[in-house]
């Protein structure tokens, strides 16, 4: 198994131990990296200037193709090669090396993002939009540059497209009340999944309540997918919206939004796309998509918390009433009324995280040099890895759909093991392992429910994840396993 | 509800340290043994105040922030019972070990009557669902009893262990334990207040719950949550509101009178040495059972039956001569270091060692050895053929 694979040879730390344990051992090379700096003499920009590559997300990548059987043969994977660049995964947690697999909650930032971050404080810091001194144009300037970063990583048609809000929350409710509230009246219907995040579903219960609008749920398939069958039956000349995931936080599926969004709009309806779990993994483009609207967060996807973005087709956004009042969104401010800016400012009250945002556009760049669909190809492999894994370990029940040759399933899964609590193995696995984990419904209660369950475990993955990590996690999930099974 | 529920029996708890898993993954134990092997037999004699001395690799800086938690916990305050489990926690120092002492605790709680898992009863802010009841002791109506229980394994464990730990007090007792305490088992739990800290919020509701009891004079709880929230300050701090409480030394009395029979027996040291230390002028002599001699007796038990190699035995009883479980007792006899080298051991995980050698030793468990410490190898893993 997995156990007796070659450690990567971006490790020079091998040692007799590596070869008679390796499995304990292969913790050991980056345990000692945390007394070198990952980043001297280069060894962090190393892999990525080698295979530095176009920056647009949707070009084929040239670089060498990462099958498993190269890996045996000792050559590194993505996993190995971006690591250094991500200061907080080299620790330990409890008096293990930590092993970090709740990505799907949030992800960790390059020292790209970091050195963005302070740099902006350290010497730009300023109020944007506003002032018209060196500062402030310099703060200006990174701040619109990212707008445009976000726009061709999504491949909007102008930047004008893109509204920075706080996260992906912010921007759903952004639509719920600004076009939801001037554009649905009694009696239209809302089509949701029972299989949506919390964040989608709620400010669409907002709007049912004050409009009398319908809410209209898309059950799950036996194979625990949103029926999609079920979904085009449901859309009518009443279905004003349609609001799915791109790929689901909890199974691990992906749903086929371009076919979707052709379906509402036959009808005249609209569709908004939360893409928080696929943009940060696969190459998203909202042409080939044609998503009326689509969100994403800047925590998912490497970049800081306090930022996310909503795209919106521009003859969308230039007819929506504002959302929040304040400062930047005006044009003219009187007594009794005042006018509005153009989007993407219309949406944008009030002074932005600037320096996040422009730590935004540092992970585009990051995640761009790197290329999309060369992490989308590394997590397919770390997807089936887990997966499969996960799958041959005794007595867990892993939801979503199994993958097919042709339909693969996001890198995350969540599962639950028979007669323990989920909580439990979580607890265990970072008490006693270093393994973090998440537990609890996921922000997805409707679909616990329709799932005949309380709260599952749920490991997700991200780019910079390890096959190595994988197997620490399934050791430590049978370990947890037998100590709670014996007991009960 | 049964009342031999909340009384788990001493040497069922002792077993309890048994029953426990065998790691299987080699992963685990290739860590351990790398681990612990070494320092032990050089650092053990010197008996760090932290009682852990089989912590492997820890950093240090945690274990002094852990001393001072501890030291800054005052026992006397804390019910007999919960000062009783803390102990046993302190004479387990695997961290392994002491989760499982925590699931066999969880194992011994009754389900709950589910007619009392009701949001009245819910304890917010746990991932997995938790109830806890509080009904006033029927043979002692100033003491207070509870019941609780989890779909989660090691919540109903730390669920039992606040149960165990304060069925019996008076309310005002169980108002005044501060929740720091839980540092002393060594389990790693956080006491920040959140919506999401289940341990924390578990304690104040039974703490709340145990003053609204007391607020009714043991009436039936359920009519009189009004007044219990009247009793409870505005802010929600449970542990503000005892100052204002009288404790009066009847009710100190009474509760002593009946403490031996309602007071659950953890270890049946308990049994035998009853020092009520929340009325701390009030220390009643106890028969203790130590009647000397007891090294003697176990190094002969443990020389009979495991034929050891090595056999150290230390009397670190005038360590804990000054908290709470022990004073009272005459000439120590109380807690014990143990170095044991013995063929016996092959083969056996750590707490199967451990059950072994408290299986032998039952008779001292039961007449006033409180604690011991046990180091228990086999002669190839310290060098000896």
């Amino acid at each position: 198994m997995g156990f007796v694979r070659n450690i990567p040879s971006t490790s020079t730390h091998h040692s007799l131990s590596d070869l008679v344990f390796p499995l304990v051992s292969q913790r050991l090379p980056h345990r000692r990296s945390l007394n070198t700096s990952p980043r001297a003499g280069g060894e962090g920009a190393q892999p990525l200037s080698a295979f530095a590559s176009s920056t647009s997300s949707s070009t084929a990548s040239s670089s060498p193709s990462l099958s498993s059987s190269q890996e045996r043969t000792g050559s590194p994977s993505l996993g190995d090669l971006v690591r250094p660049d991500f200061p907080i995964l080299h620790q330990d947690v409890n008096d293990f090396k930590l092993v970090y697999l709740d990505n799907a909650a949030t992800s960790q930032k390059p020292f790209a993002v970091l050195k963005s971050l302070s740099e902006y404080y350290e010497t730009y810091n300023s109020n944007v939009h506003r002032g018209i001194h060196y500062l402030s144009s310099k703060a200006t300037d990174a701040y619109e540059q990212a707008r445009v970063k976000v726009a061709a990583f999504v491949n909007a048609s102008e930047p004008r497209e893109i509204v920075f809000t706080r996260n992906a929350t912010e921007a759903i409710n952004l639509v719920a009340y600004s076009w939801g509230l001037s554009n649905i009246k009694s009696g239209d219907e809302i089509i949701l999944s029972v299989a949506e995040h919390h964040s989608a579903i709620v400010p669409w219960q907002f709007v049912a309540q004050k409009t009398g609008a319908v809410l209209k749920f898309v059950e799950l398939t036996t194979e625990e997918v949103p029926d999609i069958k079920q979904l085009k039956g449901l859309i009518s000349n009443k279905t004003k919206i349609v609001v799915v995931h791109h790929v689901s936080n909890a199974l691990g599926s992906l749903l086929p939004v371009d076919e979707i969004a052709h379906w509402a709009h036959a009808v005249g309806a609209k569709i908004l796309v939360d893409a928080c779990q696929s943009v940060p993994h696969m190459a998203v483009d909202v042409q080939e998509l044609d998503a009326d609207f689509l969100v994403a967060s800047s925590h998912k996807m490497c970049g800081p918390t306090g930022v996310g973005f909503l795209y919106g087709k521009i003859s969308l956004l230039s007819a929506m009433p504002p959302f929040l009042g304040g400062g930047e969104m005006i044009a003219d401010v009187f007594e009794d009324y005042s006018t509005y800016a153009e989007p993407p400012s219309r949406f944008e009250a009030g002074t932005p995280a600037i320096g996040e945002t422009i730590g935004l556009g540092a992970a585009i760049d990051y995640l761009s040099t790197v290329g999309m669909q060369r992490i989308h190809d590394y997590e397919k492999e770390l997807a089936s890895y887990l997966y499969d894994r996960l799958k041959a370990v005794p007595k867990v029940h892993i939801y979503g759909p199994a993958p097919t040759s042709t339909v693969h399933r996001a890198p995350l899964c969540s599962f639950n093991v028979e007669n323990i609590h989920p909580t439990d193995i979580a607890t265990l696995l970072d008490e006693q392992h270093g393994v973090a984990i998440r537990s609890g419904h996921h922000c997805a209660q409707l679909l616990h429910r329709r799932l005949g369950i309380s709260s599952s475990a749920r490991a997700s993955l991200h780019f910079y994840n390890t096959k190595e990590e994988v197997d620490v996690f399934i050791e430590a999930l049978k370990d947890t396993i037998s100590f709670f099974s014996s007991y009960l | 509800m049964s009342s031999a529920a909340a009384r788990p029996f001493p040497g069922e708890l002792i077993r309890g340290l048994r029953s426990v898993a065998e790691p299987r993954s080699s992963f685990v134990s290739f860590r351990r043994l790398s681990v612990v092997s070494f320092p032990l037999a050089f650092q053990w004699f010197s008996w760090p105040k932290s009682r852990s001395p089989l912590r492997p690799v820890r950093s240090q800086q945690p274990q002094q922030q852990q001393q001072q938690q501890e030291e800054a916990v005052d026992l006397a305050i804390l019910p007999q019972g919960l000062r009783e489990i803390i102990s046993l926690f302190q004479s387990v120092s695997d961290p392994k070990a002491k989760y499982q002492q925590l699931l066999h605790y969880g194992g011994r709680l009754p389900p709950l009557d589910p007619r009392y898992k009701t949001d009245e009863h819910r304890v917010r802010g746990c991932v997995s669902q938790v109830w806890v009841r509080a009904f006033p002791d029927p043979g002692d109506p100033a003491a207070v009893r509870f019941e609780a229980d989890s779909d989660s394994a090691l919540t109903k464990g730390l669920a039992a262990l606040l149960v165990l730990g304060l069925s019996g007090a008076p309310a005002p007792a169980i108002a005044r334990i501060p929740p720091e305490f839980v540092h002393l088992l060594g389990l790693r739990q956080s006491l920040t207040p959140s919506r999401n800290n289940g341990f924390l919020n578990m304690l104040k509701l039974m703490q709340l719950k145990a003053l609204q009891l007391y607020a009714q004079g043991g009436g039936d709880p359920a009519t009189n949550s009004a007044s219990g929230e009247e009793i409870a300050s505005s802010d929600g701090s449970v542990g503000s509101v005892i100052t204002e409480v009288p404790v009066g030394r009847e009710a100190n009395s009474g509760v002593n009178g009946n403490r031996v029979d309602h007071r659950p027996a953890l270890t049946s040291i308990q049994e035998v040495s009853e020092v009520n230390l929340d009325a701390v002028d009030d220390i009643s002599p106890a028969p203790t059972g130590g009647s000397g001699g007891r090294a003697a007796r176990i190094r002969e038990r443990l020389q009979r039956e495991l034929l050891p190699l090595e056999l150290e035995l230390e009397d670190i009883s005038y360590q804990h001569a000054g908290h709470a479980g022990v004073r009272g007792s005459s000439d120590g006899e109380t807690h014990y270091n143990l170095r044991i080298v013995s063929k016996e051991f092959e083969g056996k995980t750590l707490v199967k060692r451990h059950r072994l050698v408290y299986d032998l030793l039952q008779e001292e468990l039961q007449t006033g050895l409180h604690a011991l410490s046990i180091v228990a190898k086999t002669p190839s893993e310290v060098g000896m053929k």
